[in-house]
């Protein structure tokens, strides 16, 4: 019986036609993926070279005053982004992936966009993820929405009922063959993935791999539940899609509205404003006020005084460090605030398997937006780091054509995380058994009947 | 075709409508989210609006405010614009959250657009807002869909279809009745989404809202009516060549799906890949180039500026610069802000028209998905489009050239040429100059620009209706009863 059960499926047209679409759509999603990726490293090799071209150059040009030098000089860190990012392009696309900074005030530095098409965002990127979140709950659903109904409608399921010892084998078998089929046509798309990315078989690998198998075990649960009620195919099929427009389009939509209206982060403004004022309010200033609080900052410094002049590079480098410091309360506050909407964001997701597993997997392919904000974290470091050298170079008056610039190559931010494999299944699992256990028990009561 | 039979067979669909039970929950749905989906789109502009208001007064609070100083501190010190959002943003999110908000304007260098509200958002923004617009485009559609998939292939399953032609109904009226039924179901959940908008719109209403927002609200109406018309005839010509009412519902469920889904994000991904944007590395070297090959400001020894400045002083047949009767520094860096402007605004004209030509792509489908010329159309007329936010950006930057270069003309004109002693107080000039420089403000498109920006989806909303109207005439000599 269940080699029929199998050809049965493989002459229905909807099926092989909904298969090979979703064949299609994957190749194409993994090769987006792969365009993105590439451009992103094209952009990185660029940066490294024009960051050396760039320190030469300036380097000549201003080789008398080392403060001057600074003014101009860049240098870049860049969040380097993993193959595996070509699966899920997340916030990767809005955030930017390279931070080039002089030692200057860094708030006004650090929140500088990346070039975007909008539109682009607005549509959104047909990465695996989409392909996965939005595509194959689609697929299963019209394998599956008329599995009991197309039986009770051909008039052939009193047949089954009767010829078959346990007729609820004979859905679990048919429901079975579709889900080979489904898994299979994933299997296909993760393989193609792994050769055409050249991915690494290592635990963020194998993790993408269980999440996307759970979500999907996740949609057949639901079809199946469906499928218990006894409804008419067109019922099913309009309850089912029901279902995906719920979670696919309006649950996401009011999530992301209340997350904005409750968790608004007027501090980014307040923090371009302050670093900006904090700044240029001491030009006007008695240059003893920025500098004690220079020196107050890094007691360190102590020793270099402040010149008899007009204008002195310590002056002008306390002023810029003073637009950070002003700026530091209303930045720290933004950052909590975001990683505040970032924990929120998970809490809410646990319960809604689409917004679950695009959380999820932005968070193992490190295009989410925790990753994006350790990213500022490590910018603030990366930057500590350049000033702490470059200050006493600059208070000492040192000269430029005796300092090692060669030195001065892009450098990386990357961080290693380990799965939490329980906080990444767990919550697709509890869903799955409880829509498996009311769909069984309804079926059973149909069976007595 | 009969006025009568039409209107006797569009009740018959209103009337199926309303007794089946789904389709008043689905209703209910579509008006609880469209209630929803306006409370959060005012409230966000309110508070959006609040909140700008309020930074801008800050702004120029303290820019009127700054002490007597040299005009060229004060070009470094420069502006933050903000990007208003539109004042019909409440009912179509378009791309504003996608796009920053604040741009800082100063001397030398054009900075981004920064602090979006995509910047900020954990992921959950990327699956979509519900505003009124959308409910409008992807659900209303779909309740019509649900409701006509059995207009005419279940009258056939009946066999009363047979019935209704032999009484004298001929197919064109079938089909038109029908149709008819379904757009009147559609303008009947139109209503309540215009009164809305109008009532909100009344409310946030300002002294500077215009009959050109008006006019736009028409046009928003018309372009809805026209679209639902359309999904209205789909929906019943599927029904009519589908074979079984089962078959017409799975084909009308496929539509929604790759027109309202999936091809919108191909064909944006298509035209991504047809016409490929460069990298901001990319964008900025390619600027530096430029600027260099014209003449590097930074360059002690560039030969431009030594032939500026050389053919300076023989024009005022002068020795020094310090003999010249203008200010030679602000004369100089007039002359380079002039020409790193150019430079910059070409290379940013033509990136934004790599996003235009990736955009176009998109577009020219509206002639095969009515639902992307919908889309782009009310984008257009609430001002929340590609169209509204480049304006800005072109404005903000045409502010900051002006700012930089007033900030020149005072150092020409106030500054004397003469070098000061390392420990002499800087040379300053009056803070009255600053309040006399106008603040920053923008005008948006009129409705007649938008409405060239989106002649294309326009048209193809009228094709559209011109090959359904060719399709109905041609079905209705091929059709079957049976």
């Amino acid at each position: 019986m269940i080699a029929l059960a199998i050809k049965n499926f493989l002459r229905s047209k909807v099926a092989v036609a909904s298969l090979l679409f979703i064949l299609l759509a994957g190749i194409v999603s993994i090769h987006i993926g792969k365009q993105f990726l590439q451009k992103q490293e094209a952009a990185i090799a660029k940066t490294a070279a024009f960051q050396k071209e760039h320190i030469h150059r300036n380097v000549q040009f201003f080789d008398k005053e080392i403060g001057l030098l600074l003014y101009y000089l860049k240098f870049s860190l860049v969040n380097k982004p993993s193959n595996l990012n070509a699966l899920s392009i997340g916030q990767r696309d809005v955030n930017v992936t390279i931070q080039s900074v002089t030692i200057k005030n860094l708030e006004a530095q650090k929140y500088d966009t990346d070039l975007y098409n909008p539109s682009n965002l607005l549509a959104g990127n047909l990465d695996y993820s989409f392909v996965l979140i939005y595509l194959f709950p689609l697929l299963i659903i019209a394998l599956s929405y008329n599995l009991l109904s197309e039986e009770k409608e051909g008039e052939t399921w009193r047949l089954i009922s009767v010829q078959a010892k346990n007729p609820l084998r004979y859905l679990w078998q048919k429901l079975a063959i579709r889900a080979v089929a489904v898994y299979a046509a994933l299997a296909v798309i993760l393989g193609y993935a792994m050769v055409i990315l050249s991915l690494l078989l290592n635990a963020a690998f194998i993790a993408v791999v269980c999440l996307s198998v759970m979500y999907i075990a996740f949609w057949f649960a639901l079809s199946f539940w469906a499928m218990s009620w006894h409804k008419s195919s067109s019922v099913n099929a309009v309850s089912l899609l029901s279902f995906w427009m719920l979670l696919t389009i309006v649950c996401p939509a009011v999530a992301n509205s209340y997350l904005i209206n409750k968790y608004p982060v007027p501090e980014a403004m307040h923090t371009a404003i302050e670093q900006r004022d904090g700044y240029h309010e001491k030009w006007d200033m008695d240059k003893r006020i920025t500098t004690d609080a220079f020196y107050t900052h890094y007691p360190q410094f102590k020793k270099y005084p402040l010149p008899n002049k007009q204008f002195s590079w310590l002056w002008y480098y306390a002023m810029q460090q003073m637009g950070d410091d002003d700026a530091k309360e209303q930045a720290t506050a933004m950052q909590k605030k975001l990683r505040l909407r970032e924990q929120v964001s998970n809490n809410i997701a646990r319960p809604v398997p689409t917004i679950f597993t695009q959380l999820q997997l932005n968070n193992l392919t490190h295009s989410g937006l925790s990753n994006h904000l350790d990213f500022l974290d490590s910018t603030n470091k990366f930057h500590e780091k350049m000033r702490l050298y470059f200050y006493p170079k600059i208070f000492e008056e040192a000269a430029v054509n005796e300092q090692d610039w060669h030195q001065w190559q892009v450098e990386y931010f990357g961080k290693e995380e380990k799965v939490k494999w329980i906080k990444l299944l767990l919550p697709l699992a509890i869903l799955i058994v409880v829509l498996l256990v009311p769909g069984y028990i309804n079926l059973k009561r149909m069976k007595n009947m | 075709m009969r006025k009568e039979v039409l209107i006797l067979l569009a009740k018959q669909v209103l009337n199926n409508a309303v007794r089946n039970k789904a389709v008043l929950a689905l209703c209910g749905i579509i008006l609880l989210l469209m209630a929803y989906a306006a409370f959060s789109g005012y409230s966000a502009y309110k508070k959006q609006t609040e909140s700008r208001k309020k930074n801008e007064a800050e702004i120029r609070h303290n820019w009127e405010h700054m002490p007597d100083k040299h005009p060229h501190r004060m070009a470094h010190y420069g502006y933050i614009a903000f990007r208003p959002k539109a004042a019909l943003s409440f009912f179509d999110f378009g791309i504003e959250s996608y796009t920053g908000n604040a741009v800082f304007l100063e001397a030398h260098r054009q900075n981004t657009v920064n602090f979006s509200e995509a910047g900020f958002s954990t992921g959950l923004l990327r699956f979509g807002e519900i505003s009124i617009a959308l409910v409008l485009q992807l659900l209303v559609p779909l309740l019509l869909f649900f409701l006509g998939f059995n207009t005419i292939a279940a009258e056939r399953e009946n066999n009363t279809l047979k019935v209704l032609l032999s009484q004298g109904a001929n197919w064109k009226e079938i089909i038109a009745g029908k149709s008819l039924g379904l757009l009147t179901m559609a303008l009947l959940l139109l209503l309540p989404a215009v009164i809305m908008t109008v009532g909100i719109w009344a409310l946030q209403n300002n002294s500077s809202s215009t009959g050109d927002e008006v006019m736009r609200l028409l046009w928003l109406l018309v372009s809805y009516t026209v679209f639902f018309a359309i999904v209205s005839v789909i929906a019943v010509t599927v029904s009519a060549i589908s074979k079984t009412a089962k078959m017409a519902l799975i084909s009308l469920i496929g539509i929604w799906l790759l027109f309202g889904i999936v091809l919108p994000r191909a064909t944006q991904a298509l035209g991504n890949w047809l016409h490929p944007s460069p990298s901001k590395i990319e964008f900025e070297t390619a600027v530096e180039k430029d600027l260099i090959q014209k003449g590097d400001s930074h360059n002690p020894d560039d030969a431009y500026y030594k032939a500026l400045k050389d053919s300076m002083l023989k024009a005022y047949k002068a020795s020094s610069v310090e003999q010249l009767p203008f200010n030679y520094g602000g004369f100089q860096m007039k002359e380079g802000e002039k020409i790193s402007a150019q430079i910059y605004t070409k290379h940013l004209d033509s990136l934004l028209d790599t996003y235009e030509s990736q955009n176009g792509v998109a577009r020219a489908t509206s002639f095969v998905n009515p639902f992307m010329a919908i889309k782009n159309v009310s984008m257009a007329f609430s001002g929340t489009d590609f169209g509204a936010y480049t304006r800005f950006q072109k404005e903000a930057e045409a502010y900051r050239y002006r700012l930089a270069q007033h900030m020149n003309d005072l150092q020409m004109k106030l500054i004397s040429n003469k070098k000061l002693a390392d420990t002499a107080k800087p040379y300053s000039i009056s803070k009255a100059y600053w309040a006399a420089f106008p603040d920053f403000s923008y005008k948006p498109l009129s409705q007649k620009e938008v409405m060239k920006n989106e002649i294309i989806s326009i048209i193809a909303l009228v094709f559209w209706i011109a090959v359904l109207l060719i399709i109905i005439n041609r079905l209705s000599k091929k059709l079957k009863a049976i």
